[in-house]
């Protein structure tokens, strides 16, 4: 073989195995291999097919940490994180420059959302919504501030706010 | 400091002899070594480590004056010089990643001195002769001028394999969590095949052919690296293959087409070693700020994917704010970097059905972790390729009779 020719094998070897190597990572997702991506908080999010109070506290839950994300203009899971311990709590209010009154207004905001969200998805009677919402619109600063510091007493305040009229609830329940 | 030095070590090595020049130069690289190890302070490593380029430029381009006498050709002396530098330079992050696992950081110098010690003592004999005689054994021939094209190639083909090693231990490290020894021994995979790779230049002699077909895959290994499918160790493996083995038919091609038929070899091998410890520089100038701000989001989005995971997990409400609790703990512990949260699982709950639940979370959010690290590193690994894909165009411009 010429010397001509045994380069042009050398080069030509060379081109194949690297648009073989690039080929074959790129149609096994090698461009697609990132973190999925997280979810408009302000775009609606179906429930999960609820079944009992727990289930239906916890999708309210998640309601209405999507509905206070959207007032805060932050993404569910950053609030998540942010409610999940006090020292967090501090960090991002100091990071999003939020007061704790600017805070409790979002998570009154997302209780209220939920509220639809719940009646949308047929685990709430409209006859326990209405009412429901109206409690939520007279609940006090402080008492939206204390279910912010504890992230369990959030889902454990629903759970017995709703827990007193749970057997008329589960009446009411589809 | 190796890219500044080089050259001007080259002209004294001309000047005082290539025996006493290595000499010397491995007795000054051996003390700075000694002074790295033992350092204390980041501004004195720093300066030991500046005084062990000057040694080892010295010692290094001496080397090639005296090549040539021991193996009986410049080609040949050329060829050992170029490959001893490749497999050098692709085995330290391997062995240096060894030796801090298992001994410290301090030992990787500590060793350097022993070893630059019994280098020097076969030059002693040489060295000897020339401050008995006053003779130079290298004829003063008129400077040739260096091959720009050729020089210029080999810095952009430095720069994007200065990515592939110093990206690559980054990623098993930082991003997967490899223990350094652990990635040591993974990245031996490109120096090995470089060894190997060897073997193929025999395939063409022509040193444009192995020159463009060893940038090529240079490129290509990176481009994989880039694209990788997964967090797997065994998917880095044929990227590595391929950069080992461009990388030694390109800097052996490179090398040799500048320095031959160039005189002296001692200049011409200073100007090849400015060129790619510039081209290392540069590179990982470049490629810094990119990949740290890219780890920096990165990092966010894999946060933000792996909160959503435990969010809309089927493990129960109460447990779920109590592993988030812990979770957000970790995350703060590891803030920078990207966390491990297995511990964060740890004790798993005795119900089997949570354990089970627990267990897939776990699953799930470590692979919105690897996604995140992994990602990270895709755009410095596709600017690295695209660097050593620029190499073509030097490469292709150099007159024919030269390349």
């Amino acid at each position: 073989m010429s010397s001509g020719r045994r380069s042009r094998v050398l080069i030509g070897g060379a081109v194949a195995a690297a648009v073989a190597l690039v080929g074959i990572y790129l149609a096994a997702g090698g461009s697609s291999y990132t973190p999925a991506k997280t979810q408009d908080p302000c775009r609606d999010r179906p429930w999960r097919n609820p079944e009992g109070i727990q289930q239906i506290a916890e999708q309210f839950s998640l309601s209405a940490l999507d509905g206070a994300a959207c007032e805060l203009g932050v993404t569910r899971e950053t609030l998540a994180r942010a409610l999940a311990t006090p020292e967090s709590r501090e960090r991002f209010t100091q990071r999003y420059e939020i007061g704790d009154a600017e805070l409790a207004r979002a998570i009154r905001a997302g209780l209220l959302r939920a509220v639809d969200d719940a009646e949308d998805a047929g685990a709430l009677n409209p006859l326990v919504a209405v009412p429901l919402r109206e409690a939520l619109r007279r609940i006090p600063v402080d008492e939206a501030i204390e279910l912010i510091q504890n992230a369990r007493s959030l889902l454990d305040n629903l759970q017995s706010f709703l827990g007193p009229a749970e057997t008329l609830l589960e009446q009411f329940l589809p | 400091m190796m890219a500044l030095v080089a050259i001007p070590a080259a002209h004294a090595a001309r000047r005082v002899g290539p025996g006493r020049a290595a000499a010397v130069g491995l007795a000054v690289f051996a003390g700075a070594s000694l002074a790295c190890g033992l350092s204390s302070h980041l501004i004195t490593l720093i300066a030991a480590r500046c005084v062990q380029a000057l040694g080892g430029a010295a010692a290094v381009t001496a080397a090639l004056e005296l090549l040539p006498a021991t193996v009986g050709s410049e080609r040949r002396a050329t060829a050992l010089w170029v490959g001893a530098g490749a497999t050098g330079a692709a085995l330290g992050p391997a062995v240096g990643g060894l030796l801090t696992e298992l001994v410290s950081w301090q030992s990787i110098f500590l060793l350097q001195a022993p070893v630059a010690i019994a280098a020097a003592v076969p030059i002693l004999t040489v060295a000897r002769h020339e401050a008995a005689t006053g003779i130079v054994a290298v004829e003063l021939r008129r400077t040739a001028r260096p091959h720009v094209l050729a020089n210029l190639a080999l810095a952009m083909v430095s720069a994007a394999i200065a990515a592939a090693l110093f990206l690559l231990v980054l990623l098993l490290i930082e991003g997967w969590r490899l223990t350094p020894i652990v990635a040591a021994i993974v990245v031996t995979v490109m120096p090995l095949s470089a060894l190997a790779g060897g073997r193929l230049g025999s395939l063409a002699p022509s040193a444009r052919a192995r020159a463009a077909a060893g940038a090529i895959l240079v490129s290509g290994g990176l481009g994989g690296l880039a694209l990788l499918p997964k967090a797997e160790v065994a998917l880095t493996l044929p990227p590595q293959i391929m950069v080992g083995v461009g990388l030694s038919l390109v800097l052996s091609a490179l090398t040799e087409t500048a320095l031959g038929g160039r005189a002296p070899q001692a200049l011409h091998g200073g100007w090849t070693i400015s060129a790619r410890h510039a081209g290392v520089v540069v590179g990982l100038l470049a490629l810094t700020p990119i990949f740290t701000a890219d780890i920096a989001q990165q990092r966010r989005d894999a946060i933000d994917a792996g909160t959503a995971v435990v969010l809309d997990s089927r493990v129960s409400p109460l447990l779920k704010i109590e592993l988030a609790q812990r979770i957000e703990g970790r995350l703060e512990e590891e803030r920078g970097r990207v966390p491990t949260i297995g511990p964060a699982f740890e004790p798993l709950p005795d119900d089997p059905a949570d354990r089970a639940d627990v267990v897939q979370l776990r699953s799930e959010l470590e692979d919105q972790l690897d996604r995140g690290a992994t990602h990270a590193f895709s755009p410095s690994f596709g600017l690295a390729a695209l660097l050593g894909l620029l190499a073509l165009v030097p490469i292709g411009l150099a007159r024919r009779v030269d390349l």
